[in-house]
């Protein structure tokens, strides 16, 4: 999304020779991992009153390709006036240092601010973290709270070029990259046990692994009944099919149980039921001997 | 009711430490206002029932838990604890120390700590420790490691701290686990005596159920986050899912997921293969102590066959007339073994029962799994046509 239709005064480039010398390729596209965003919102969340927006870095990985994966990012100090911005340098690199201890893959990538404002502060902070970057490009990420009226909430990436005759670190044309949300399968539970933490207003936890079963099963059922209406009403010469949802339908639903027909549910419930069994044995095991270790050597 | 917690959780939040609060500390809880007396409490003297984890600390735990690999991650939380409930609001992993130079490790992780609380108070971000998170895998969390931090930190930490142990193989499977745990006195008890012999056992009725007390958690997030992730998970054209390839049916950034209806039983195996492992372990650890029990017998024997010796001794020395000869401290002269500790052996159970427990509730929901794929597959076969949605169900289940 560029910010403005390009002037021909202005001399747009996204990647600038003389600038910073760049060896990487340019960011191309970034992926913020969960944890970096949540960060960002609880940063926002403890700001004090003086502050309109809050900044900090971002860490993460770079590859080859100019992808960028944002991985963690801590809160950074820094107070704006109408005269001046400061960072706070020492604390930035303190807690980068604190950070590298535990995971030395994560460097800094680039700097996070809330809201949708880019300024001119952010072209000089953004200047300041392209030497921390260098050789790499630094990115911008404007995370939007959404708590301004009329705002989304939302989360956009940039990559920043010097604009003018003559390069001036105040002054600079934020390029936005495409921007996504990237986790591991693994980690999708965790994300949705907060979507319904939040979507609850108290959620009994720990749920077992059945719960959670039942759970997924009703909603597949509610999908299967909506699907079932839409069928019939298609049927009944309510609404008009859409071809192309009627080719989705045919492809999730033809799937075909042949294994199953083949005797492979018997011989895997057996299993099944076999490995249930043994759990449930070495359980008791480990109870009945926990308690002979209480009684064998009193009798003696 | 909702509306007083939440008001004293702003009071809390506004004072730096609930230590270091200006009221003076009468015992005695007339003094402070009512509205009051859930917020302020300074001695301690409200005992946890419930932890409240904050999402981010849910969030932060999973990635380190992921990207440490093993049982090994672990850190420390920070937050506060109101009317009870220790509300869980930040989190930060310790590194992973080293065992060749130990005392210099762990000097390193101290200092690490202590730069790291004063950084994350710089930031207005909670900076008072209550307790520690440990990934595990299979539900087995018993270490003695694990115990001697959890002791520690009873010691030490306003309200004992928790330990906050999260599963990763549980997440993997589709049901993000997190549970909240601290010792039980009778463990502590014995813990602190360093006693761990089969007399001490059974005063303190020490089984491995025994040696940590569950406290109900729960999982909050705050409401810039649940607002956020509803827009994540709401279909409309996010800005942050661009129609990647993988969310082209939904353009929600975070799409439904089914990974939980997934029939695999790849885990089956690896579950099985650690309960073997400890059982090898606890074997090998009942053999010590069998080993250790015997010589203990047999000193104990040798010692009592000198005694009697010297008595028999003395009756034919005092029936003959003779002064008898001293009663020799015989403790001395025959070393006998002090009862070895049963603490491992106890914890190695702990685990094969944790195990075990594992390996039952996948069981379990891999029997409804399979009857739900075959209830799917028996209705399109009398269709004929079309078998409904339990497409998901992949038949992976293929238990070895």
């Amino acid at each position: 999304m560029p910010l403005g239709p390009s002037s021909s005064a202005a001399h747009i480039q996204n990647a600038t020779p003389g600038f910073v010398s760049s060896p990487g390729r340019t960011p191309t596209s970034v992926t913020v991992h969960p944890v970096a965003l949540f960060s960002i919102l609880d940063h926002y969340l403890r700001r004090t009153d003086a502050q309109e927006r809050v900044i900090g870095t971002l860490l993460g990985t770079r590859s080859d390709t100019g992808e960028i994966d944002v991985r963690s990012s801590f809160a950074v100090l820094h107070s704006e006036t109408p005269e001046q911005v400061a960072v706070d340098m020492e604390y930035h690199h303190t807690m980068y240092e604190l950070h590298h201890k535990v995971n030395p893959k994560e460097v800094i990538v680039g700097w996070y601010s809330t809201g949708s404002n880019l300024n001119t502060y952010s072209a000089l902070i953004q200047n300041f973290y392209s030497q921390e970057t260098a050789p790499h490009q630094a990115i911008h990420i404007a995370v939007d709270t959404g708590i301004v009226e009329g705002e989304k909430a939302g989360v956009r990436a940039y990559v920043s070029s010097p604009v003018g005759v003559s390069p001036k670190p105040e002054n600079a044309v934020f390029v936005s990259i495409p921007c996504e949300l990237l986790f591991k399968e693994t980690e999708r539970s965790g994300l949705d046990l907060l979507a319904s933490a939040s979507s609850t207003l108290s959620s009994a936890h720990p749920s077992t692994d059945l719960d959670v079963l039942e759970r997924a099963l009703r909603s597949v059922s509610d999908m299967l009944d909506r699907v079932l209406s839409y069928v019939r009403s298609v049927l009944a010469g309510e609404t008009k099919g859409d071809a192309a949802i009627g080719r989705y339908l045919m492809d999730t639903l033809g799937s075909s149980g042949e294994d199953l027909e083949k005797g492979g549910f018997n011989s895997s419930l057996q299993d099944t039921l076999m490995v249930s069994y043994l759990a449930n044995l070495v359980r008791s095991q480990a109870e009945v001997s926990s308690r002979l270790a209480l009684t064998s050597i009193s009798s003696s | 009711m909702a509306a007083a917690p939440s008001m004293a959780a702003a009071i809390a939040a506004s004072m730096p430490t609930p230590q270091s609060a200006p009221t003076p500390a009468a015992p005695s809880y007339e003094a402070i206002p009512a509205s009051m007396s859930k917020a302020i409490d300074i001695e301690a003297d409200i005992s946890l029932t419930s932890v409240q984890l904050d999402g981010l600390v849910v969030s932060k735990i999973i990635k380190h838990s992921r990207e440490a690999q093993g049982a090994n991650a672990h850190g420390l939380l920070l937050g506060l604890d109101l009317d009870g409930t220790l509300e869980v609001s930040n989190s930060f992993p310790l590194p992973h120390h080293f065992n060749e130079d130990d005392d210099k490790s762990i000097k390193g992780v101290a200092k690490y700590q202590a730069s790291m609380l004063r950084s994350l108070k710089e930031v207005q971000a909670d900076d008072s420790v209550v307790g520690f998170y440990q990934a595990t895998t299979l539900g087995s969390f018993f270490s003695q490691a694990l115990v001697e931090t959890q002791a520690i930190h009873q010691d030490r930490l306003r309200h004992g701290g928790v330990v906050v142990v999260h599963d990763i193989s549980q997440t993997a499977r589709g049901n993000a686990s997190f549970r909240a745990f601290r010792l039980t006195k009778a463990f502590l008890d014995a813990y602190k005596r360093n006693n761990f012999s089969t007399d001490s056992l059974i005063e303190h009725r020490l089984t491995f159920s025994s040696i940590v007390e569950e406290i109900p958690l729960r999982i909050r997030t705050n409401a810039l986050m649940s607002s956020f992730i509803e827009t994540l998970s709401s279909s409309s054209p996010s800005p942050l899912a661009d129609g990647s390839p993988s969310t082209a049916s939904s353009t929600a950034a975070l799409p439904p997921s089914y990974s939980v209806l997934n029939l695999g039983g790849s885990g089956v195996t690896r579950n099985l293969e650690q309960i073997v492992e400890a059982l090898d372990a606890y074997k090998t650890e009942e053999g010590n102590l069998g080993y250790l029990q015997r010589q203990i017998a047999r000193e104990k024997a040798r010692a009592e066959t000198y005694v009697n010796k010297r008595k028999e001794e003395n009756a034919t020395r005092v029936a003959q007339g003779l002064a008898p000869l001293p009663e020799e401290n015989v403790s001395r002269m025959f070393k006998i073994p002090p009862e070895p500790s049963r603490l491992e052996s106890m914890l190695l159970l702990g685990r094969i029962g944790a195990y075990g427990k594992s390996l039952e509730e996948t069981s379990s929901a891999g029997l409804v799994k399979m009857y739900a794929a075959k209830a799917g597959t028996a209705v399109s076969k009398t269709l004929g046509t079309t078998p409904p949605a339990e497409h998901r169900l992949e038949w992976r289940a293929k238990v070895t």
